[in-house]
């Protein structure tokens, strides 16, 4: 493989070395020894052997992704098979949201809530917490989650009700033993006791806190979720440099993004709404502006019609654009009941001139 | 904190002393960015983020057991600051929640200035009678302070609580931990929220924080016009009083005024505000009055807009001398 030395992790000086003493490509370098390599392009050692080992390590990569390194790369067919194999959604308690997002939040993807205030964001994110946890035998992932908290909106005593609520949803479904010797293990404690919960005040804790997070993830393998709550915080307070801010964003996605592939988990983040005025119109679109919006797989809007709640899935490459009628109960986050549900789904434009009528 | 306190390879120490920075600013810029300015190579670069990471980071992810069984105060202390009255505080399930922002918002006569002042007397009491065992800062936009009315509350204290002991409350020099400040404009509100008042929530004089109102300063300010400096005064606004309130665990209550659109009454600021606001209640004024002994009172009622951990509801309530109850039949 034809590699420049040029694209190579190193320090820039080490570079203009190599490449002034003739190493164009990785291929010139790969059968020398360090002591070769240092007095061929006047590098200390230790720098020769770094050299080295960043080729071998390229070089290697086709088996084993090393640190910050490729991953192999797959077709289309293996990665469909993975997906198959691995399924796997964490359900939302609302089986019309399930549906229309073919069968939950998925796993490996990451999907961004938006709404305004009230509407409900933190409700489906502690909701999602607590499922990731069902055990498999009960359709759920049975997995660990992160919860970042950045408004100080996560309060225990709600989580302690979804979770309870929870519980006692899959102990009325007990069928046979392998269900009813998950579920002693399956409690309000041990829900508890996977949620694993940080707070951060502002945009540098966070970004130190998604640096340090692979490690977590690494030594927690179960965790199966990360929560944002929300990225709009920290990020829309005393922000002058809308410069930075859009570069800091980009670089926090590409994270997430990255996150969530090699350690399998979903990343669900949630976007506050902002108002944007077109001449006379107003009109409500989520926050953090245009270019965030790339960041997600998923993206979810939460929105009111009156005294109803609507989520609708706003941009997915593999899903229906549909809109469905949620509640917040005591429990949770559910369907809204049969009888007053008038249809499952509405044309686009009639939902964005109720938001922007909000 | 400053690079240099930071554990480092001394090469990669080397590196940084050729940007000299903090530790903050290292985590802002990207991995090739800190290459060109530092010459390290990518994985000392590496080795510099997470140095700097850990340093920023304050804590590790803490599960949420420890909250529940009460070993981690920091995230979950569990106080609520109680309203004063067991109806009220049912419908917030305990009060106040201690880090985050309440707003309390209604038409002027709904009783939002009696609830307030309920509040500033009921942080006083110790913690088993549902208050935090300290004072109040009350810091007043519009209207010059109430003091008549406070005096007389305090008078009738023994009548409110009637669940305390009348011993411990004539104990409470109540008036003593009341602090006022009148902000008159944005500029004053700023210096009051940045010098003066946390001041005294590090003396532990206060652990309640009430302005009354927001909206009144943001409303008289700014022209139409000045939207977009008024959402950036008002975002620092909140961004102050959100630190506040999560670095001394304090509840901070914000009074708010209403906007009337077409038969439909919303709080006052709009978006940009009510995104900052955990907690948002509002009180309304009913068109029925209740009776009860000698006193007569219009009819309130105080809902639940939205809050992370209340459902939607409301309870009935009326003003009398002694203060704001709810009215239960």
């Amino acid at each position: 493989m034809q590699r420049p030395v040029s694209s190579l992790s190193l320090s820039s000086c080490v570079k203009v070395k190599l490449v002034g003493a003739g190493f164009q490509f990785t291929a010139d370098l790969r059968h020398l020894s360090p002591q070769q390599l240092s007095k061929g392009a006047s590098l200390t050692q230790q720098e020769a052997l770094e050299v080295l080992q960043a080729v071998t390590r390229e070089g290697g990569s086709d088996k084993a992704a090393g640190a910050g390194g490729s991953s192999a790369s797959m077709t289309a067919l293996e990665l469909l098979q993975k997906e198959e194999e691995e399924l796997r959604s964490i359900v939302t308690f609302s089986s019309r949201l399930d549906a229309a997002l073919g069968g939950g939040v998925p796993i490996g993807k990451t999907t961004e809530v938006c709404g305004a205030p009230g509407v409900g964001k933190t409700q489906l994110c502690l909701q999602l917490a607590v499922d990731v946890q069902v055990p498999p035998c009960f359709g759920g992932v049975g997995g660990q989650v992160v919860y970042i908290d950045t408004e100080g909106s996560f309060v225990l005593q709600r989580a302690v009700d979804i979770a309870a609520a929870a519980v006692r949803h899959c102990s009325l479904l007990v069928e046979d033993d392998e269900q009813r010797v998950a579920m002693e293990t399956f409690s309000v404690d041990t829900v508890l006791s996977n949620m694993f919960l940080v707070r951060c005040h502002d945009y540098v804790e966070l970004l130190a806190e998604l640096h340090l997070l692979p490690d977590f993830l690494s030594a927690h393998p179960r965790v199966r979720l990360l929560v944002i709550d929300s990225v709009a915080a920290p990020f829309r307070r005393l922000f002058d440099e809308l410069l930075q801010r859009t570069r800091l964003l980009n670089g926090l996605a590409q994270q997430l993004i990255a996150m969530a592939n090699s350690h399998e988990i979903a990343v669900v983040t949630t976007n506050q709404m902002t108002t944007r005025v077109l001449g006379a119109q107003s009109q409500l679109i989520p926050a953090l502006g245009e270019n965030w919006g790339h960041a997600p797989t998923i993206r979810l809007i939460l929105q009111w019609a009156g005294s109803q709640r609507l989520a609708a899935i706003f941009k997915s490459p593999c899903h229906v654009d549909s809109t469905v009628q949620y509640q917040i109960t005591t429990e949770g986050f559910r369907d809204i009941d049969q009888s007053d549900q008038p249809q499952s789904k509405r044309p686009r434009m009639h939902n964005d001139q109720s938001a922007a009528g909000v | 904190m400053d690079l240099q306190q930071l554990d480092l390879r001394p090469r990669v120490a080397a590196g940084v002393r050729r940007g000299e920075r903090a530790a903050a600013d290292v985590l802002r810029l990207s991995g090739l960015e800190l290459q060109r300015l530092t010459g390290l190579s990518l994985s000392d670069v590496q080795q510099l983020l997470t140095a700097a990471a850990t340093a920023c980071r304050p804590h590790p992810p803490v599960s949420a057991i420890l909250l529940h069984r009460g070993e981690c105060l920091r995230l979950e202390s569990g106080l609520r600051l109680s309203v004063g009255c067991p109806v009220l505080d049912q419908l917030l399930r305990g009060g106040l929640p201690v880090g985050g922002v309440t707003e309390l918002s209604g038409e002027s006569g709904a009783g939002k200035t009696q609830l307030a002042l309920q509040l500033c007397l009921s942080v006083q009491y110790p913690a088993q009678q549902g208050g935090l065992d300290s004072g109040a800062v009350y810091i007043c936009t519009e209207d010059s302070f109430p003091i008549r009315r406070l005096q007389q509350l305090i008078r009738e204290q023994s009548c409110l609580r009637s669940d305390v002991p009348p011993s411990l409350i004539s104990t409470l020099p109540f008036g003593d931990r009341v602090y006022v400040e009148h902000a008159a404009d944005l500029d004053s509100l700023q210096v009051c929220l940045s010098r003066r008042v946390p001041l005294l929530l590090t003396r532990g004089l206060v652990r309640l924080l009430v302005i009354d109102s927001v909206a009144a300063l943001f409303r008289c300010e700014f022209q139409a016009a000045d939207w977009l400096e008024r959402t950036k005064q008002m975002l620092s606004v909140s961004s102050t009083l959100h630190r506040l309130s999560q670095e001394f665990t304090t509840p901070v209550l914000c009074v708010n005024q209403v906007t009337h659109t077409c038969y439909l009454v919303s709080p006052a600021l709009g978006l940009a505000w009510a995104n900052q606001v955990m907690v948002r209640l509002m009180m309304r004024r009913l068109q029925a009055t209740v009776a009860r002994g000698d006193q007569r009172s219009a009819l309130r009622r105080l809902e639940v807009v939205f809050a992370p951990h209340l459902a939607r509801d409301g309870r009935d309530a009326g003003v009398w001398r002694e203060g704001v109850r709810g009215v239960t039949d």
